[in-house]
């Protein structure tokens, strides 16, 4: 607007100035007054507003731009539609896998966070993170272990490897992250179990625990109140028996 | 297999995948129990116990064995990576279901919306352009063959 203001005003004393402005931008050609208004360059094609075409980056080879063009019409920049599918994202994708009952069982219901609800069987800590004890699947599958292809029985040579001192570990070596399987009412059959180490508690198995050492318990109380009972009954004076025979022994000894 | 239907088809693939995993499950079960058990043998170790451990001990490599077994039916199965993040943590793998469900339906609801928005644009821009060009709208029809906007 410039240019068609300078072009179509001249002012007496700016003619110099102006002839410097073409110069350094070249001769001022007369933009059509319908362009000129809106801000566009001059059009090419009559009637419809085109636009003149873009320097295309990727130009289409001859052959195929001219069918195109011949198909299209005036549409020049006309191109094929990509190809349509059944599946887009406007489907529920869920309902299409028939995955309507995973996402209520997963989503519909609050999933436990804790890895010990997922696998209540399974003995140990398991809800510490794998770095603490240097367990961690990651590790395992960025340097796995090596080992041989088969697995060998272990002979009578090679089990002498593994005898034992008696008695009890020291506490520094303790399995005392040993926990005892939750038990839970399953088909599965139960295999018999020897006494288990005491375990320290935890916060989430604190409450089976106490009544699981309850029950245990209460047949060792029981026997040992019998057993105290018994004692007592022998060391009073009113039962004769064993009492007069250790009267009888402490007399000896005065 | 080919004249039954696929929803047949479908939960007779799933029920024999259920008793591999089964299997699976089932042997690894006994080998942690067995490898407990050795633990408690061992918390307080006496010599007539020898003989138990012992035979703990084959039987942990019997029980490797029988666990190297299943994973030859099992060898199509595959496991993503994320999981063992979750289970490295502590945390319960089915919340990786969860949040990967979640993330589906929330990208899936994102696409529809963006989908939607776009044909509704589309419409009104034909809608508009027919009003101005009716006579180039009417060859642009032509040439795509479309259904007219509503």
């Amino acid at each position: 607007s410039r240019q068609g203001g300078a072009v179509g005003r001249p002012r007496a004393g700016h003619a110099g100035k102006m002839e410097n402005f073409s110069a350094l931008f070249g001769g001022a050609e007369p933009p059509p007054a319908a362009a000129a208004a809106l801000g566009f360059g001059p059009a090419k094609a009559p009637g419809a507003g085109a636009a003149p075409p873009p320097a295309a980056a990727a130009a289409p080879p001859p052959g195929e731009d001219a069918a195109r063009k011949a198909a299209a019409g005036p549409f020049y920049l006309l191109r094929e539609l990509p190809g349509t599918t059944e599946l887009t994202g406007s489907t529920n994708l869920i309902t299409h896998y028939n995955l309507e009952h995973a996402y209520n069982k997963f989503c519909g219901k609050k999933v436990k966070e804790k890895l010990s609800n997922f696998l209540p069987d399974l003995p140990g800590m398991i809800d510490l993170p794998g770095s603490h004890d240097n367990s961690s699947l990651r590790s395992l599958i960025e340097k796995p272990p090596i080992c041989g292809s088969s697995f060998t029985p272990l002979t009578g040579t090679m089990l002498t490897g593994f005898r034992l001192h008696a008695g009890p570990l020291p506490e520094q070596c303790r399995l005392m992250h040993i926990q005892p399987p939750k038990k839970k009412n399953k088909h599965k059959h139960k295999q018999s179990r020897t006494q288990d180490p005491v375990p320290p508690e935890t916060p989430s198995d604190s409450d089976h625990k106490k009544k699981k050492k309850k029950k245990e318990e209460d047949p060792e109380r029981k026997r040992k109140k019998k057993e105290k009972k018994k004692k007592k009954n022998r060391h009073s004076p009113e039962h004769p028996g064993v009492g007069s025979s250790q009267a009888s022994s402490s007399s000896s000894l005065r | 297999m080919r004249g039954r239907p696929e929803a047949g088809w479908g939960k007779t693939a799933v029920m024999a995948m259920a008793e591999k995993f089964d299997s699976l499950e089932e042997h690894l079960e006994k080998f942690v129990e067995n490898i407990r058990q050795l633990g408690i043998i061992v918390s307080d170790f006496q010599p007539s116990s020898q003989a138990g451990l012992n035979q703990k001990l084959n039987f942990m490599v019997t029980g490797l064995q029988d666990i190297d077994k299943c994973r030859q039916q099992l060898h199509d199965i595959s496991v993503p990576l994320e999981v063992f993040e979750y289970i490295d943590q502590g945390r319960n793998p089915q919340l990786y279901t969860k949040e990967c469900l979640e993330r589906a339906l929330a990208k899936n609801e994102q696409v529809k919306g963006k989908i939607d928005t776009m044909k509704k644009f589309k419409s009104l821009l034909i809608q508009e352009l027919t009003k101005v060009f009716p006579e180039d709208m009417a060859k642009y029809k032509a040439i795509r063959g479309e259904d007219p906007p509503p």
